[in-house]
């Protein structure tokens, strides 16, 4: 492995490269292009959780004005259901028969020439059902439990000696309720048959998962899909999968022979694009009067839909965190007749750190402990069930440096010990120790006759800024301004890049382009072995570097040439190279994959007549690994940490508990911060490049959400004695 | 002031029942005539009509302000408004904003404190804050988040997004 050497452009805080298109208006959004001869789709859902569709009539809606055809599941092809996939099995494939299984399951899709009169036809389909009652509660008797649903159950050591050692137990029962993603973007799918070849637009994380899928359900060979997403309206896990919705359009479009496009309304991104489901965690901690962990046993709880897979370990935080001999974690799902949750931003990870290090908070108070302290002195300095040293671990540093900018020493121990004026004052703090993620990438590269180079992966940038730092890092090993270097994504004709997605991306295709720039440069060395005229001749590859545009002998920049005179005295248009990166193997390394790390410190101003409750600053220190653009990095973290506050005081998507209705699926009744819920905050990057990969990032897209609800919580605990164990926090709770 | 004749939409495709409304949208300094249905909004003549797509769809509850254009110098969300109400009317999207290439300032700014990530919602913050700037209403940072706070950033931009506009402010 040659580990990348610190230059010019990797690191910088550059502006991104895709600005200027996305402040003009010029990014085109999948549900920004249009085609000649495009029809419109529109869906029916269907208004029970559970039961059967007794009978549908389509009579009205065929007849209105403009419409193409209504496809149900009396009319729709038996359809192959998508593959196994990286993230579990596919969600079911839809119109397949008459059974529900949860509230807003598309029921029909309605083709017509304008999006109007789709819409209006929509509303005349008729259904009758024979209900069932319907399970919707995380508790509900009748539901069936999955037992270690992802195999990631752990123990170690005997917990019940653990406990029986403890001077001091804290245990609590912790619930999170379902969040909905709510990328900006209404998702969208536009798709146009020519034969038996296939195009498709759409709002996905993962082209290549789009492919492959559509490929299976409808019996087609993957090299005649093409699938694109160069500009998608954010994520948040909700563009992973390859939905319901995106099958009717693929097959509303073969059905009425035209491009078809299909645009999300806001209250179906509640019910189609999979949601953040709900836990119920107990937690119970024990520790020694000097505040040494002795035993953490973590039990979760997750809803889960009917017949389809979700990855929620919420315990398995738990395991990992802290350096106590005592451990036991386990997970379960619950299913239920609700909409197919999906991963969303720290899945499992914004949920089980919030129960965990509220507990450790706890234990603090209990012992009389500085929370600081007792995080340090817990510390995991080796992994603590793998048993090996971490690839990099500067949580330490994340801890003290964190503090010392946020002015931790100068909080008063007591609950309620600090005020400014009619203000109740809480300082609180979360540690977060974010799993590794790593999965198989690839990536080209080309240098043309012009000295100017093109790399591309089918990857997206969902507004992670992957174009931008994908640009700089090739800039960077081709030794070219980045004003020469195009990078390119989000073709699944690319070579493939697995989805945008636990916090991997970055580290799988940055490894892709580092092999393949390596390559690149390799083969123009090939091309100038027995070139007498080459200063470079019989070079090997690490006998060079790069700069300005020439391949050069190290240390001596006058044993040269540049890619411009090697390509025009062989002739050659370009040269091209393809790189690939497999995730490191902690066995072969000998150590622990880290992920990121991070400490949050939050200040919360509560008035206790009232119930406000204001977060006043946020300091996030965060070590992901080699940081290569501070500016959108940062920018990362700043989202992530939004995403927390949101989590903490905010989101809540509330269930009707009879038929299973999304209560509040509008913009106007599902919470999220606004520009004035937010404050300023601070992000410090801290630590060095990680030692397991070339690139040595860590992906810093998750690790900001997580341990914000914690340390929000905590905050409030300290501002006012009061412990609270339940997601969102309202104003109800803080009432004094 | 340029006169487009837009095609209207062929007679055959016509839906006998939805009535239809002849309107001429004065848009960035030029008049498109359209034929509509009645219950084309401004957001989707804007976008599906007149191929511009720069102000985006979010909610179309008038709930996230990805849509906000301005019109006689006031933000719109135009989802929430009927294309056949604003004949005469002076519409603005974002498409207006930089001339030759040349980025307007708070353009220039959103791009320099990265005050956007997926980028979605920007077209409708930029015109939301040139609007704030031209309203009086940026003079304070309490003036500000309070007066963005229609225009929602689901991937948390706000703070940066300030930052820009306080630029912008503090050079003008």
């Amino acid at each position: 492995m040659t580990t990348l050497e610190t230059g010019r452009t990797v690191g910088a805080g550059l502006d991104r490269v895709d600005a200027p298109l996305k402040v003009t208006g010029d990014a085109q959004y999948p549900n920004d292009y249009s085609y000649p001869g495009m029809a419109h789709a529109a869906l029916v859902r269907s208004t029970i959780a559970a039961g059967r569709i007794r009978s549908i009539d389509v009579t009205q809606a065929l007849a209105a004005p403009g419409v193409l055809t209504v496809i149900t599941h009396l009319t729709a092809p038996k359809l192959e259901r998508g593959p196994m996939t990286l993230l579990g099995g596919s969600p079911p494939a839809p119109l397949q028969d008459d059974r529900i299984l949860h509230y807003g399951q598309h029921i029909a899709i309605v083709v017509a020439e304008t999006a109007e009169q789709a819409r209006h036809a929509a509303r005349l389909v008729r259904a009758e059902y024979e209900a069932a009652e319907a399970m919707l509660d995380l508790n509900d008797p009748r539901a069936q439990i999955v037992e270690n649903p992802w195999g990631l159950d752990t123990e170690r050591g005997d917990v019940d000696a653990g406990f029986a050692q403890a001077d001091v137990v804290v245990e609590g029962t912790f619930t999170t309720p379902d969040n909905t993603n709510n990328p900006l973007g209404l998702m969208a799918t536009i798709a146009f048959w020519h034969g038996d070849s296939l195009t498709v637009h759409d709002s996905t994380q993962w082209p290549h998962n789009v492919r492959t899928s559509l490929a299976t359900i409808f019996k087609i060979p993957e090299s005649g899909i093409r699938v694109l997403a160069p500009f998608v309206g954010g994520g948040f896990g909700a563009g992973l999968r390859v939905w319901p919705h995106v099958i009717l359009t693929v097959l509303a479009a073969r059905e009425v022979n035209r491009p078809v496009k299909l645009v999300l309304t806001r209250p179906e991104m509640f019910t189609s694009v999979g949601h953040r489901p709900n836990s119920v965690q107990q937690i119970k901690v024990g520790a020694t009067r000097g505040g040494d962990l002795v035993a953490i046993e973590h039990h979760g709880i997750s809803s889960v839909a009917m017949e389809d897979d979700d990855y929620e370990p919420v315990s398995f935080c738990s395991a990992v965190s802290y350096a106590c001999p005592n451990v036991l974690t386990r997970d379960r799902q619950a299913r239920l007749n609700i909409p197919c949750p999906g991963s969303m931003r720290a899945p499992a990870e914004g949920q089980g750190n919030f129960a965990l290090e509220s507990a450790i908070d706890e234990v603090a108070h209990a012992v009389g402990m500085d929370p600081l302290e007792i995080r340090l002195r817990n510390y995991a300095e080796q992994h603590p069930f793998l048993n090996l040293p971490w690839s990099s671990k500067a949580l330490r540093e994340c801890y003290l440096q964190g503090a010392e900018r946020f002015g931790w020493s100068r909080r008063t121990p007591e609950p309620g010990s600090m005020r400014d004026g009619r203000w109740l004052v809480g300082y609180g703090l979360a540690g977060v120790s974010y799993p590794f993620y790593q999965v198989p990438c690839q990536a080209r590269a080309s240098v043309r006759r012009d000295g100017s180079a093109y790399v591309r992966s089918a990857a997206t940038d969902i507004g992670t800024g992957t174009y931008t730092v994908m640009t700089q890092l090739a800039a960077e090993l081709l030794g070219l301004d980045i004003t020469r270097v195009r990078f390119d994504l989000g073709d699944s004709d690319m070579p493939y890049a697995p989805q945008a997605g636990g916090s991997g991306l970055t580290g799988a295709l940055g490894n892709a382009v580092h092999a393949a720039c390596r390559r690149l440069v390799r083969e123009f060395l090939d091309v100038v072995r027995d070139d007498a005229a080459s200063p470079l001749r019989r070079a090997a590859l690490d006998e060079v570097t790069v700069t300005d545009g020439r391949i050069h002998r190290v240390g001596d920049p006058g044993q040269g040439e540049s890619y411009v005179d090697i390509l025009a005295r062989h002739s050659l248009e370009e040269l091209s190279a393809d790189g690939r990166s497999t995730p490191p193997q902690a066995e072969e390394l000998g150590m622990a994959l880290s992920g990121a790390f991070g400490a949050k410190f939050v200040e919360v101003r509560i008035d206790p007549e009232l119930g406000l409750l204001r977060v006043a600053r946020v300091v996030s220190a965060i070590d992901g690994g080699r940081i290569l653009n501070e500016k959108t990095a940062t920018s990362q973290i700043i989202g992530g940490t939004v995403g927390g506050i949101s989590q903490a005081l905010f989101e809540e998507t509330a269930t009707d508990e009879v038929t299973g209705r999304i209560a509040n699926a509008t913009f106007g009744d599902y919470l999220m911060p606004v520009n004035a819920d937010v404050p300023d905050m601070e992000v410090l990057f801290v630590g060095g490049p990680d030692r397991a990969t070339a690139v040595g990032t860590k992906g810093v897209g998750e690790v900001g959400l997580v341990g914000i609800a914690a340390a929000i919580g905590n905050a409030v605990y300290h501002a006012t004695g009061r412990r609270l164990r339940s997601l969102p926090i309202t104003i109800d709770q803080l009432m004094l | 002031m340029k006169h487009v004749e837009t095609e209207a939409r062929p007679a055959g495709q016509a839906p006998p029942e939805a009535p239809h409304v002849d309107v001429t949208l004065n848009v960035n300094g030029t008049l498109h005539r359209l034929r509509l249905d009645a219950r084309v909004t401004l957001l989707d003549a804007l976008r599906d009509h007149l191929g511009l797509t720069g102000a985006k769809k979010g909610c179309d509850q008038g709930a996230c302000g990805a849509c906000t254009v301005m019109v006689d110098g006031r933000r719109v969300v135009s989802c929430l408004a009927l294309a056949a109400q604003y004949e005469g009317r002076e519409i603005t999207t974002v498409e207006s904003l930089s001339v030759d290439g040349e980025l307007h300032p708070m353009q220039a700014a959103f791009a320099r404190h990265d005050a956007f990530q997926c980028g979605y919602c920007t077209p409708g913050q930029i015109m939301s804050a040139v609007c704030l700037i031209a309203e009086g209403r940026a003079n304070s940072e309490e003036d500000i988040r309070e007066f963005m706070s229609g225009n929602i950033c689901r991937c948390g931009a706000y703070p940066n997004i300030r930052a820009a506009i306080r630029e912008v402010t503090g050079e003008g």
